[in-house]
């Protein structure tokens, strides 16, 4: 453990942005984002959670993934792949296991998704661990916690004036090689227990069975009610740090344009709607179930992970207070019934 | 790292004209670069993202067969901006080609076994790549009998019609065309093809039917096929669920926990009956 | 619990028990603070789940278009404008609608509250007496109600419901004019202002839909956004133009029919200003057709295009 105080750290993320592209929480708006900083002096650490999570840093809203060009009778591709060195500073512990779970989808047995995975391999994560988790908060109850390090290469633990520095990986240490930083005293460390123990999460949300439950529940008349009131936007979706649906469209000017990814999003009507009109997933009932399914049982089938990491942001974000934790208390609630359709 | 989103670029040599309606188009492409063909390594079964440049891509069934090299077939109904775009293009156009993608028809399984082929509509593009696979005379020995069943509302909208009067004249595949209607000028069989089935009634034994259709003409078979014996283990069908990515990432395509893009899209009717019905 | 309250419950529970309605649409209790959901209740005993606050901000004409079953709906003075346009508009059928009527003093805007909180996380709420009593760990602050209500709410010439079945409790008073400084502010600037502005603005759109899902009127079979033949504006946010052309082609579809209830800047994640557009909208269409909507079930909307139903030929080849 190592110990920085507050305007050395400011100078050393001006230091990094000579070489890195450095991201971290900036004020926008009532909120923060992450952003690309130009200097130290932009970055508020004292925030709770971003709007948008980090996500968007490696897997952003759009992106180019090729640019073609007609000519002589042929058609020359020019991939896009991002290969600049990024540091992401102050991301949550949340936002950090995040990418644990994006990886199994981006890097899978049979296919390698160069673009976020390029970034990945690129990107060090600077975590901040939460001296307050909001009251929306529920990260403890998926495995995480305030001051969790899974994913991370350096976790800050911010003790006023000072952060306390965990360094987790080799990469972490590198990043630190200039800086010459004091080992943590014995006062400061004490002081770092403390802020940790009086991080104490007031939401839980009870997981237990409910893999089970979902197994034998797609047929039950629960999603007949459970969704009535989702409008069917994107804002928890896009909001989400684990969701990584996407689009993939064209724009042309000419005789030469962009291949882009979006993000989309399984609530929209479009996301699944057959050339011959079919809707395999035609109302909101199928959407939310399969937002809720995907998160709690798919994705568990399919890399042993739950793909939620209790940060809270649909809850903040969903226009109609259509709270996860209240959706998973109801499934949890409910009586099984057997699955048939 | 390979970047499976870049297409191999291919050169449109063929638009053809396939049903009357003019809304099937069959198209021939060839690959500019000759190593892409190496690496494209398909079976029967398997699909690809056609793109257009500038407009977008697409996911269509691979129609031709690994045993005719040189090309790649696709028959594509217009439905969509890609799809329609692409029946007005001329011959000579570069196009990009993304794949194979998908798992292919249980080749190796159908070996030594009698297969039952039943097909609808323009849903046998890639029903056209497996027969055609099983009659090269590489293969045809490893297979039992041949039967196939094909309906279309009319004998215009049949696909591969020059096909299916040289598969007619083959003694080692039983062809069975029916219509819906009777036309002046048709002498084959008339009536759907869920009843065409249950009077040819193929042989469950040591047999395997691939169906691929309309969801009507599943939906009605299928109580057929179970009827003559078939198991849901001896059911193949190929699912077409809206894709993107192809590669299981973009998170449209997926059937409970499969994707069909990249564990299907062939599955057999036991898995199906495991999944929800979300397609 | 207060007495718009217990007439609501009151009011839900009697029409489900007497079966004159199948549904009411309402509000319950939300999961955070100052913060009332949509509610729907199906059984008499459930209507005890109703409530009536300062967060009832969503706008519940948006769940009641195309119902196959009769439905009651607590409708505050904006949402029962919406009702009024979506029943010209066919969308919903009169008859087999209930409105509860709620005279409305206004619903809470929570941004106001995390402006004024300055990052300090609010954890519960108390309003009495025009007072708003704010709720954290180790704060209580007390701020006066006037000062936390949306601008909407501030704004509004309809609070009492102009069209109803049943009204709980007394009318509230109403406003003397109505204030369009904000979009007179708007209108001051140079059209190189305005786009800064909006780009501004729009730069941080995310393409959620959540403006568009959120709004009553907006229920198009299939958006233009969404359209891809032909495709009128680029899918990606790439381009910050196309957010603006978004926003400024939903404003222009929703003139005459905007009822300015606020839901959709409500509704945006972002924190987007989109009551510029739609305001300026509303204030347009008032000036040039003395017309506001939603405040009477006779009066034609003003854009209601003259469709003649014999020959769908509106257009001539020139497209005239």
């Amino acid at each position: 453990m190592l110990l920085v105080n507050k305007g050395q750290f400011t100078d050393w993320l001006n230091q990094l942005i000579q070489v890195y592209q450095v991201y971290a929480p900036v004020k926008e708006d009532d909120y923060f984002c992450f952003k690309k900083i130009n200097s130290g002096d932009q970055v508020t650490l004292n925030y709770t959670n971003s709007k948008v999570p980090p996500k968007e840093v490696l897997f952003p809203r759009s992106e180019k993934l090729f640019c073609y060009r007609y000519e002589n009778g042929g058609v020359q591709l020019t991939e896009q792949i991002d290969e600049s060195k990024k540091i992401i500073v102050g991301l949550r512990p949340c936002d950090a296991k995040s990418f644990l779970l994006l990886d199994g989808v981006f890097n899978s047995d049979k296919y390698h998704d160069p673009y976020y995975l390029t970034r990945r391999n690129n990107t060090v994560l600077v975590g901040l661990g939460c001296n307050q988790p909001a009251a929306t908060c529920f990260c403890t109850s998926l495995g995480g916690g305030p001051f969790a390090t899974e994913g991370l290469d350096l976790l800050l633990v911010d003790i006023g004036d000072r952060y306390v520095v965990e360094v987790l990986t080799d990469r972490g240490r590198e990043l630190l090689s200039g800086l010459e930083l004091p080992a943590a005293d014995q006062e400061a460390q004490e002081a770092a227990r403390r802020v940790k123990e009086g991080a104490a999460l007031s939401t839980q949300v009870n997981l237990e069975g409910l893999k089970s439950k979902l197994d034998v529940i797609f047929y039950d008349p629960i999603w007949d009610l459970i969704h009535e009131k989702c409008l069917g936007c994107a804002a928890c979706t896009y909001t989400c740090p684990t969701c990584h649906c996407f689009d993939i469209v064209d724009e042309a000017e000419g005789n030469e344009g962009c291949r882009i990814r979006n993000w989309d999003a399984c609530m929209f009507p479009l996301f699944t709607l057959h050339g011959s009109g079919h809707n395999p997933r035609p109302t909101g009932k199928e959407r939310f179930r399969q937002r809720v399914m995907h998160k709690f049982k798919y994705f568990v089938d399919n890399f042993n992970a739950i793909a939620c990491v209790g940060c809270g942001r649909c809850i903040i974000n969903c226009p109609v207070n259509l709270d996860i934790r209240e959706v998973l208390a109801e499934i949890q609630g409910s009586e099984v019934r057997s699955d048939k359709q | 790292m390979k970047n499976p989103y870049l297409p191999l670029p291919m050169r449109l040599v063929k638009n053809f004209v396939e049903t009357e309606d003019k809304l099937i188009h069959t198209f021939t492409l060839e690959f500019l670069n000759e190593e892409d063909e190496k690496l494209f390594q398909y079976l029967p079964g398997q699909f690809a993202e056609v793109s257009v440049f500038g407009v977008g891509e697409a996911p269509f069934g691979i129609a031709s067969s690994p045993t005719e090299p040189g090309h790649l077939k696709f028959s594509v109904a217009k439905v969509g901006v890609v799809t329609t775009t692409l029946h007005q293009l001329p011959e000579g156009t570069v196009l990009g080609v993304r794949g194979p993608l998908g798992n292919n028809y249980p080749i190796e399984e159908f070996k030594g076994k009698n297969l039952v082929v039943i097909g609808g509509g323009f849903a046998f593009t890639t029903l056209r790549s497996l027969i055609t696979y099983i009659l090269h005379p590489d293969h045809r020995g490893d297979y039992g009998e041949l039967t196939v069943i094909y309906g279309a509302r009319n004998p215009g909208l049949l696909l591969y019609k020059d096909e299916l009067a040289e598969w007619e004249k083959r003694p080692d595949i039983n062809l069975v065309c029916t219509i819906d209607r009777p036309v002046e000028g048709w002498n084959g069989r008339v009536g759907f093809v869920p009843t065409v089935t249950k009077e040819v009634a193929p042989s469950a034994e040591n047999a395997y039917a691939v169906i691929c259709g309309p969801p009507v003409m599943i939906k009605f078979t299928m109580p057929v096929l179970e009827e003559l014996g078939f198991a849901p283990e001896q059911i193949i069908m190929s699912l077409e669920n809206r894709m993107k990515c192809g590669i299981g990432m973009c998170g449209r395509c997926n059937v409970g926990n499969k994707y069909v893009c990249k564990d299907g899209p062939i599955f057999t009717r036991a898995q199906l009956n495991q999944l929800p019905n979300e397609y | 619990m207060n007495e718009l309250t217990r007439a609501i419950q009151e009011t839900a529970q009697k029409l489900l028990q007497n079966k004159e309605v199948e549904l009411v649409v309402g509000f319950a209790e939300g999961s955070l603070p100052l913060r009332n959901t949509p509610c729907f209740v199906r059984q008499p005993e459930e209507a005890q789940r109703l409530v009536w606050g300062y967060g009832c901000e969503n706008n519940l004409a948006n769940y009641l278009r195309k119902r196959p079953e009769k439905v009651a709906v607590v409708a505050k003075g904006c949402d029962s404008r919406s009702i009024v346009e979506l029943i010209k508009e066919n969308q919903i059928d009169r008859d087999k609608l209930v409105v509860i009527g709620v005279p409305c003093r206004g619903t809470i805007d929570r941004k106001k509250v995390t402006r004024l909180l300055a990052g300090k996380e609010l954890l519960k709420a108390e309003v009495r007496d025009g007072q708003v009593v704010l709720i954290g760990k180790e704060f209580g602050e007390t701020v006066p109600l006037e000062q936390l209500l949306y601008d909407t709410c501030l704004n509004c010439q309809h609070p009492n419901p102009v069209l109803f079945d049943i009204m709980m409790g007394e009318p509230v008073p109403v406003k003397e004019t109505e204030c369009f400084a904000d979009v007179a502010n708007f209108e001051t600037k140079t059209p190189a202002e305005k786009r800064a502005y909006l780009m501004q603005e729009l730069s941080r759109c995310i393409r959620c839909y959540a403006c568009r899902q959120a709004c009553p009127m907006c229920f198009c079979e299939e958006c233009f956004v969404d359209c891809s033949m032909p495709q009128w504006l680029s899918k990606s946010s790439l381009n910050v133009q196309d957010n603006v052309f978004f926003q400024a082609v939903r404003a222009l579809h929703l003139a005459g029919r905007c009822v300015d209830c606020g839901a959709c800047d409500r509704a945006c994640p972002m924190g987007i200003d989109l009551r510029t557009l739609t305001r300026k909208m509303v204030k347009d269409v008032q000036e040039l057709f003395g017309y506001t909507a939603g405040v009477s079930l006779d009066l034609k909307p003003p854009l209601a295009a003259p469709i003649n139903t014999t020959s769908p030929a509106t257009f001539n080849q020139d497209g005239r």
